[in-house]
């Protein structure tokens, strides 16, 4: 017993070395960006929107990842912000630092209400209601399709605007983008270490017992469900102004599907993992799509195997294999 | 009139509803798997219906080959994918299942599922019947009929047969029934067998009014999943009262306010009613 925990407890500290070596790697990369796609302006727009996905991955990861609710339907949350804020941006005002706090506070004040119902699920219920959730959102598309142009998506989202100043440029976005996941991240990991990702994790590991140390389980829940819902939300919201147009595109449940895989693909509940799994998928799908049209295929059938071989992510892979090199270069040393 | 012609459409809708969720209440039960994989199993019965017609083969033989190759299908799924994470969390199952759904949707995108199809209604059921002053198809009766015969054959085939003891048993206490020498696997294997079989039946018989492609078990199996919600996860009697309250909402709510809508409602009203019976109708849901 004594000899298994003494096991997990280096394996996590392998865990924080390759996570913070992943993390400086990832930041690194990611400032790089512009400097060397300046000729190639399509590069930086595919790399804008690998950095879209990934904060949509951090986001659900902060609520699989935390609390070990698993949703299948993020896409909802995604799609809302980006009709939210696009509807905004047009009817109101191209002004971003207004309307993305006004999406920011819709979206935390419907998550709460829908979260209140939800978090109160088991596990599987929870699942299939978040998968019914995405549903309704697409509807409501078509259902509001006077507002929202139904089947053409919502066209002529105009130009916007920071501190009054058009935002046009392909590398100021791209550094607006970058700055929004970097903050996401570390605010990721500083809740990670604080009491409240504690809690979180407490929650994940075994709710019951959760509940008899004295945690209000069913508000940490919720809470995580919003911060999550809301951070979506943010995506989708600099998605629509970064993309100039929405599609009920961004609420088929492929799309919550493709969120998932981020996750999954990168490792649940590592942070980084899902960033990097996010980035990955982004970058291989498009060129894999441009090949083939027969892309579904290649994805359900690369899930289900990662699932079956792979349950910790590409990122568990590697982190572990990290740490049985680690562990052996140590072993060769003594 | 028009709220007496929706009634009846309701009942038929529920009656399919019925069928398709049959399946995924049984293999919960034994496997405790949620399976997001069941709605393509629809769309493939409603695809295989399609692909055997066009073949020349009448309409019955449609009936009895496509639930008997996709059963086969299951069986070969159940024996190669969920046979391997048998013994992990259930998050696994629930990702699993997901995968497999968008590779099915995915190949059945191109074995020629990008078109809508329709599967022609065999001569001996075109016609209408006159119920009172209300007329309904012929062809939507013998659905309903089929549907109800179908599943009262599967009640009384778990509740007389030793497959059933052994899949109730299972259902009741998984452990337990492996002390007493049931072999999980083999039996796993039969219900997801069976599971996709009775998916597969409902898309052939729903071809000819749901229409065929790739993507079309899509909304009936968020209506199936509102169905098992509704009466509680793993309770069959509470599914079969489910299926016919959703069927009745869906064409009420499709009759009077549209699809889209009807959906919301819908799921608004499971909402509301899981924060006070979040077991379902019977109190009979799991919770673990």
């Amino acid at each position: 017993m004594s000899d298994s925990l003494a096991a997990s407890a280096t394996l996590s500290r392998d865990m924080v070395r390759t996570t913070t070596y992943a993390l400086v790697v990832v930041a690194a990369l990611g400032a790089s960006v512009p400097l060397w796609t300046g000729s190639m302006p399509f590069l930086l727009i595919l790399a804008s929107q690998a950095v879209i996905a990934a904060i949509v991955a951090l986001s659900l990861d902060l609520l699989m990842g935390s609390t070990g609710l698993l949703s299948f339907g993020h896409a909802a949350w995604y799609g809302f912000g980006a009709y939210l804020t696009g509807l905004a941006a047009k009817l109101l005002t191209p002004e971003m630092l207004i309307v993305l706090p006004l999406t920011l506070v819709a979206t935390i004040v419907l998550a709460t209400i829908i979260g209140f119902v939800l978090v109160r699920q088991i596990g599987k219920t929870f699942a299939i209601l978040t998968l019914a959730l995405g549903q309704i959102m697409f509807a409501l598309v078509f259902v509001m399709s006077g507002v929202t142009g139904g089947e053409d998506g919502l066209q002529g989202i105009p130009v916007p605007k920071a501190f009054g100043i058009p935002v046009v440029r392909p590398d100021v976005w791209y550094w607006i983008l970058y700055g929004v996941l970097l903050a996401a991240i570390l605010a990721s990991f500083h809740i990670r270490r604080s009491p409240l990702g504690k809690a979180w994790l407490a929650i994940r590991e075994n709710t019951e017992r959760a509940r008899f140390i004295g945690l209000d389980t069913g508000s940490l829940k919720l809470l995580s469900y919003v911060v999550s819902a809301t951070l979506a939300a943010l995506a989708g919201g600099l998605f629509a102004l970064f993309n100039g147009a929405a599609s009920s595109d961004l609420l088929n449940w492929f799309e919550s599907g493709k969120v998932l895989m981020y996750v999954v693909l990168g490792g649940v509940g590592t942070i980084i993992g899902p960033v990097i799994g996010a980035a990955v998928f982004t970058i291989t799908e498009h060129y894999v799509s441009s090949i083939t049209n027969s892309w579904l295929i290649y994805f359900g059938g690369f899930f289900v195997l990662i699932v079956i071989v792979a349950p910790g992510g590409l990122f568990g892979a590697l982190s572990s294999l990290w740490s049985r090199f680690g562990a052996s270069r140590r072993g060769a040393a003594s | 009139m028009l709220a007496a012609s929706l009634a009846l459409n309701g009942l038929v809708m529920g009656s399919v509803l019925l069928l398709f969720s049959l399946g995924l209440t049984l293999i919960y039960g034994v496997g405790r798997i949620v399976n997001f994989a069941h709605g393509a199993f629809f769309s493939l019965g409603a695809m295989a219906g399609i692909w055997l017609a066009n073949s020349g083969l009448p309409f019955w033989a449609a009936l009895l080959i496509a639930p008997i190759g996709v059963g086969l299908l299951g069986v070969l799924l159940d024996w190669a994918v969920f046979a391997r994470i048998r013994d992990r969390p259930m998050v696994d199952s629930l990702l699993l299942t997901f995968g497999l759904a968008l590779l099915i949707t995915g190949v059945l995108y191109e074995l020629g599922g990008r078109n809508v199809q329709i599967l022609a209604i065999p001569s001996a059921l075109q016609g209408v019947v006159d119920i009172g002053a209300i007329k309904l198809p012929m062809y939507r009766v013998f659905l309903s009929l089929l549907a109800i015969l179908l599943t009262i054959a599967l009640l009384l085939f778990l509740k007389n047969s030793d497959w059933g003891l052994r899949v109730r048993a299972a259902n009741d206490d998984p452990e337990m029934g492996a002390c007493l020498g049931i072999d999980r696997e083999n039996l796993m294997h039969s219900v997801v067998g069976v599971s996709a079989a009775l998916a597969a039946v409902s898309g052939v018989v729903g071809a000819p009014i749901f229409t065929a492609y790739a993507a079309v078990g899509d909304k009936i199996l968020i209506l199936a999943f509102m169905t098992v919600i509704l009466g509680g996860l793993g309770s069959l009697r509470g599914a079969i009262v489910a299926a016919y309250v959703v069927g009745l909402i869906t064409v009420f709510g499709e009759g009077y306010f549209g699809g889209q809508l009807a959906l919301m409602l819908l799921f608004v009203l499971v909402m509301a009613m899981l924060i006070n019976w979040p077991r379902g109708f019977f109190g009979e849901g799991r919770t673990e």
